[in-house]
This record gives C-alpha cells, structure tokens and sequence, in this order.
C-alpha cells in the first residue's frame, strides 16, 4: 500500500469531517448535565406549560412536535400530541414522536422521567427558571440550544427593558406589605423561595409571607389579620366561578388594611404562577396594582 | 346526671380555652374578664374572636358530636366494635361529591358541600337498598356492601387525584384530610337544629339499642320493632354526618374512638353513652382542632392529623388498663 497516498486520503477526511464534527453541538443545561445534539434540532416535545410558550415565543411551533396536558397558551399548542401531564409524563408517547430533543423543567417533571428517556438516548434539556432574569436568560439559552441565539437574544432584551421600566416606575416609592394569595382553601401563600416573591420584589412590594420556612406556607386567617397586608392579592384561574366571592370573602375583615383601602385583587394565575415570557406582563400587573399611583403612561 | 353536668362543663372549659389559642395572642385572661361583663376587645380582636374562632370552634363541635354520636350508634346497630359512621359509604360518596365539585370548579360556598351531601346521602341509600332483604338489614350483609362501595369509591377518588393538577389538587387533599379553616356561623345555624333533631331521636332509642347489642331475634321478642329502629338510626345518622362532613371534608377517627372511650369510661348502657359520647365527641375534636391550628402556627395540620395522634395512644392506654367494655357483663 503506498504511503504517499493515504496522507492526503487522511488529511482529506479530517477536512470533509471538521464540518461534521463543528456540528455535534454540546450544551450544559441548569444542572450542568452535558446534553450533546447531533445537529439543530428539528423535533422538539415540551415537558411542561411554562416550556411550551417558551418555544412558542421562540417562533419554534414548527419544530414542536409534543406538549403536556394543561399546555394552554397559546391555544394552538392544545392541538399538538399530548405526552401526559407534566408530573406523569408517558415516556412512551414521548419515544413514538421521535424527538431529537427534550425540555423539562426542575420544578415538575419528575426526575425518574427525566433519567428513563436519557437512557433511552433521547437528549433532555433541563430548565430550572426561579426568577424574572432567569427566565430571560432561559429563553437565550434554548434559542442557542435551538439554533435562533439572534431572535431569542432580540426578544429577551425587549423583554428585559419592560422589566427594568417597572423597577425604574417603583423605585423610590413606599414597599407596600403584600399577601399573596395562591390557593384559598387552604389558604396559601408564598415563601421567599417562589418566582411570586421575585415578582413582588421587582414590583415594589414586600411579601407577607416572604419569611416561612415552607415553600406554599398554610396560613391561618388569623395570622393575616395580625400582619397587616396593606395589597392581597388573589391568584386566580380564569375559568371556574367562585373567585369574585372569595374575594368578596376578605370584606367580613375591615380591620386588614387592603380590605379597608379596598386593595383586594384577583390576577389570571397563569401570569404570575408560569416561569414563562408572559409573567412580564404579569409583573406589569402587579406592579400597577401595589403601585397604582407610579406614572404607568410615561414612556 | 353527673356524668351529663360533667361532660358538659368539659365542653363548656374547652370552649373558652380554645377561645384564649391561636396565632393573634389574645390572653385567657383578657377572654375571661369579658365574660364577666368588664373589660372589651378592640375591633380587630373581636374580629379575630366572634368571626374566625367562635364559628370554628363551633362547628368542629357539631362535626364531633355528630360523628361520635354516629358512632356509638353504629356500633350498637351492626353490633360491630369496628363499625363508624363512614362504614356505610358516606365519607367516599361525600368526597366523591365534593371532589367532583372541585374538578368542574363550583364554588366552595355552596356547590362543593351541596354535592357533597347529595354523594353522601346517596351512596348511603345505595348501600342500604343494596343490603335490604324484606326491609330487614343485616349486619354483616350491609358491612360487606359498605366495604366494596367505599373501595369503589376510593378508586375514583384515586382517579381524579391523577388526572388533576396544580391548585385544585392541593383543595382536593385538604379536604379528603378534613378541614375546618373555613368554617361560618351559617353552617352551625343550619346544622344545629338538624343535629338536635336526629340526636333526640337516638336518645329516644337508646333502650333499644341495649337491646339490639344483646342479639336482634332477642331484641324482638322484647317488642322492639328492629327494622324501623334501623332505618330511622342509619338514615338520620347519614343525614347528619353527610352535613358535617360536607362542611368541613372527612374527618376521620372521632366517630370510632370516641365512643370507644367513653364506653371504656362509662360503661356499655346507651341512656349514659348517647349524651355523653356526644358531647365528648364535640370537645375532643374542638380540643384536636384548637391543636391543630396552633401547633405549627402560622400555619395548620391536618386536623385528623392530630385525631388520630392523639386519640390513638390513649385509646390503647384504655384498652390495656380496662378492656373493651363492648358487652354488657
């Protein structure tokens, strides 16, 4: 066999396969799990609500090819395959899309789930947004995951400046004490644990219940009644009745400041309880509710 | 007579300590002075006092006596030291009711108990017409029926627990737990005399309930009419523990360890029993509620969390020291 030959031949498959190998792309995800893609992915299912408008605001439904029950926004995303719900997810449905690539999230996928389809051999992206600016940064980093590090990049800044105009609206003004409501029987808050608490924070307000020790602290009403809140605000899904008597509910207690201002409010839960871009607008809302008198119409 | 004076100046002490417990702080002392008509509240501790603790206190009252009362009367009638008053499906077709309430989302005021009562009362009626033989219910038929109904039921309530998520599923827990967080003044006005009513017609029977314990056939020849004994003891007994618990969810361990107790400390004779177990049913579960809303403060345990703690340790301690006392020697 001549030498002189195979050097070249070697030479050139290294050249034709640098393109190749600049291709298998590797990333560490919010666990720093090495997730290694053979190319963009083309095959995307979401594990969870909050991961399902992440790639919808991506501009990614294309490429969606699974999402899990309850996945509500946008509506469209209620068409595509449902792979369970976010807690049960059906790793076989998830085996039969054929995705080249999985998002799940820390906080509700199990961890079982997340371990039988790595060994299967399907890549899984774990997510773990705890506040505003990690999700921003989230979202940057499935766009580079999912090849559109320039669009997500784009839409994270124009997402980061609505949020720094609330933090410039509220500073300065009074920390108003604010409850929380996110389940009202039982009667449960939030900790300082929660994207809640982040968001009362950015919005200008301390969280009543910022202290407790457990995550979703059970309240006794009594203890509300003795801390004061001067805003309650209640987290509410939109469907279902039964959320405009509960808040009509605080008025048996005028001793509470937010009932006697008449601060007692109801917010879509969507918006404030999804690690996902829509809770910008959620904390426009709130910061308008604990600070209504800021100048929201100045640009 | 004592025992009557006594069990109710129990109730009566528990009432007002309970009264003096909770996260506000608001003294024993500052309670008392208001009782003897000097002294008064600033308006948020009246709030805190007539609004929040009073309602609740009262209406774990009734939930206790109701289930106690229930209880004792079961016990007598399937002639079954394991028998409550959920042994004939009343708690899983209350939850069914309620969980399904839950699901669809109508309303925690009136659409979860409304459908909770109505799954209580119906799936008593199902077990009992189940069981029925020529109007006659026996004992061990309508066990058997009551336990297949309840695992029945359990099984949906198993299914709607997977299939739902977030929030409601958090409201759904709580009240398979019992909860009684969010107890009115409206539910005891409307309890009340319902509860009144049903207990003064198990008081009437307590005779023949003595007798039904010793044997039916027996209790018969004796000229007790058995069947309509029954009938009127399960379907009040349902109506009454079907409100209670579609006020506050499934409470469990009152309506089997109370009467038991009282049965350990007064003897097996229902004239005794019925008043005393009912009234003590009330204190026990004011007296575990009051815990339960202080122990962990500011937040709450599950108060059959702290029934079944509490009330379990001491029963065994009864039951070495004195035996069951389950048949009249």
């Amino acid at each position: 066999m001549d030498r002189r030959f195979s050097i070249p031949v070697v030479l050139g498959i290294l050249l034709f396969w640098q393109p190749l190998c600049s291709q298998a792309r590797v990333f560490h995800d919010a666990l720093g799990r090495k997730v290694t893609l053979a190319s963009v992915p083309t095959r995307i299912v979401s594990l969870a609500p909050s991961i399902t408008e992440m790639v919808y605001f991506l501009g990614l439904e294309g490429k969606l090819v699974g999402v899990t029950r309850f996945s509500s926004f946008p509506k469209e995303a209620q068409k595509k395959p449902k792979v369970g719900i976010y807690t049960r997810i059906n790793i076989e449905k998830v085996v039969s899309l054929d995705p080249e690539l999985v998002i799940a999230t820390v906080d509700g996928n199990r961890r079982e789930d997340v371990e039988m389809l790595e060994e299967i051999g399907i890549p899984v992206y774990v997510i773990n947004p705890r506040t505003v600016s990690q999700i921003l940064e989230t979202l940057k980093r499935l766009g580079e995951v999912c090849g559109v590090s320039e669009r997500s990049e784009g839409l994270a800044r124009a997402l980061n400046e609505r949020v720094s105009r609330v933090e410039r609206l509220v500073r300065n003004k009074g920390k108003p004490l604010v409850l929380l409501v996110v389940n009202m029987r039982p009667l449960m808050s939030v900790n300082s644990k929660t994207i809640h608490h982040n968001l009362i924070q950015l919005a200008g307000g301390r969280n009543m219940t910022g202290d407790q020790a457990h995550t979703y602290p059970k309240l006794n009403i009594e203890e509300v009644i003795k801390r004061q809140p001067d805003v309650i605000i209640v987290s509410s899904m939109k469907r279902g009745g039964g959320y405009e008597t509960a808040r009509k509910e605080w008025y048996d207690y005028p001793t509470v400041p937010a009932v006697r201002e008449g601060r007692v409010h109801l917010m879509d839960s969507d918006l404030i309880d999804r690690p996902a871009p829509r809770i910008v607008r959620g904390l426009e809302e709130m910061a308008r509710l604990i600070h209504p008198e800021a100048e929201w119409n100045e640009r | 007579m004592l025992t009557g004076l006594i069990s109710l100046g129990v109730l009566l002490l528990v009432i007002i300590i309970s009264l003096g417990l909770g996260p506000a702080g608001i003294s024993l002392g500052e309670i008392w002075k208001w009782l003897l008509g000097h002294g008064s509240f600033d308006e948020t501790a009246r709030m805190i006092l007539f609004k929040i603790r009073l309602p609740r206190i009262l209406l774990a009252g009734l939930v206790g006596f109701s289930l106690s009362l229930g209880g004792v009367v079961f016990q007598a009638l399937l002639r079954n030291p394991l028998a409550e008053p959920f042994i004939l499906g009343v708690s899983s077709g209350a939850a069914v009711g309620a969980i399904v309430g839950i699901v669809f989302g109508v309303g925690f005021h009136i659409g979860v108990p409304f459908l909770s009562f109505v799954g209580a009362l119906s799936t008593v009626l199902l077990v009992l017409s189940i069981s029925s033989r020529h109007g006659g219910l026996e004992s061990s038929s309508l066990l058997l029926t009551g336990v297949i109904v309840n695992a029945f039921f359990t099984a949906v309530i198993m299914f709607f627990i997977a299939t739902t998520s977030g929030s409601r599923l958090h409201s759904m827990l709580f009240w398979l737990y019992g909860d009684l967080s969010q107890s009115k003044l409206i539910q005891v006005s409307v309890g009340l005399p319902l509860i009144l009513f049903v207990s003064a017609i198990m008081y009437g029977f307590s005779r023949h309930f003595n007798l039904i314990v010793g044997g039916e056939d027996s209790a018969l020849q004796m000229g007790v009419e058995v069947k309509v004994v029954q009938w009127v003891s399960f379907l009040g007994i349902s109506l009454i523990t079907g409100l209670a618990i579609s006020f506050c969810g499934i409470i469990g361990f009152v309506g089997l360890i109370v009467p038991h107790l009282t049965r350990m400390l007064l003897g097996p004779d229902h004239r005794v029993l019925i008043p005393a177990a009912a009234v003590g049913g009330a204190s026990f579960l004011i007296a575990a509620d009051t815990l339960a809303r202080t122990i962990i403060s500011p937040s709450e345990l599950p108060v059959g969390v702290v029934t079944a703690f509490l009330g379990a340790p001491f029963f065994i301690y009864l039951l070495r020291k004195r035996g069951s006392q389950w048949t009249q020697n």
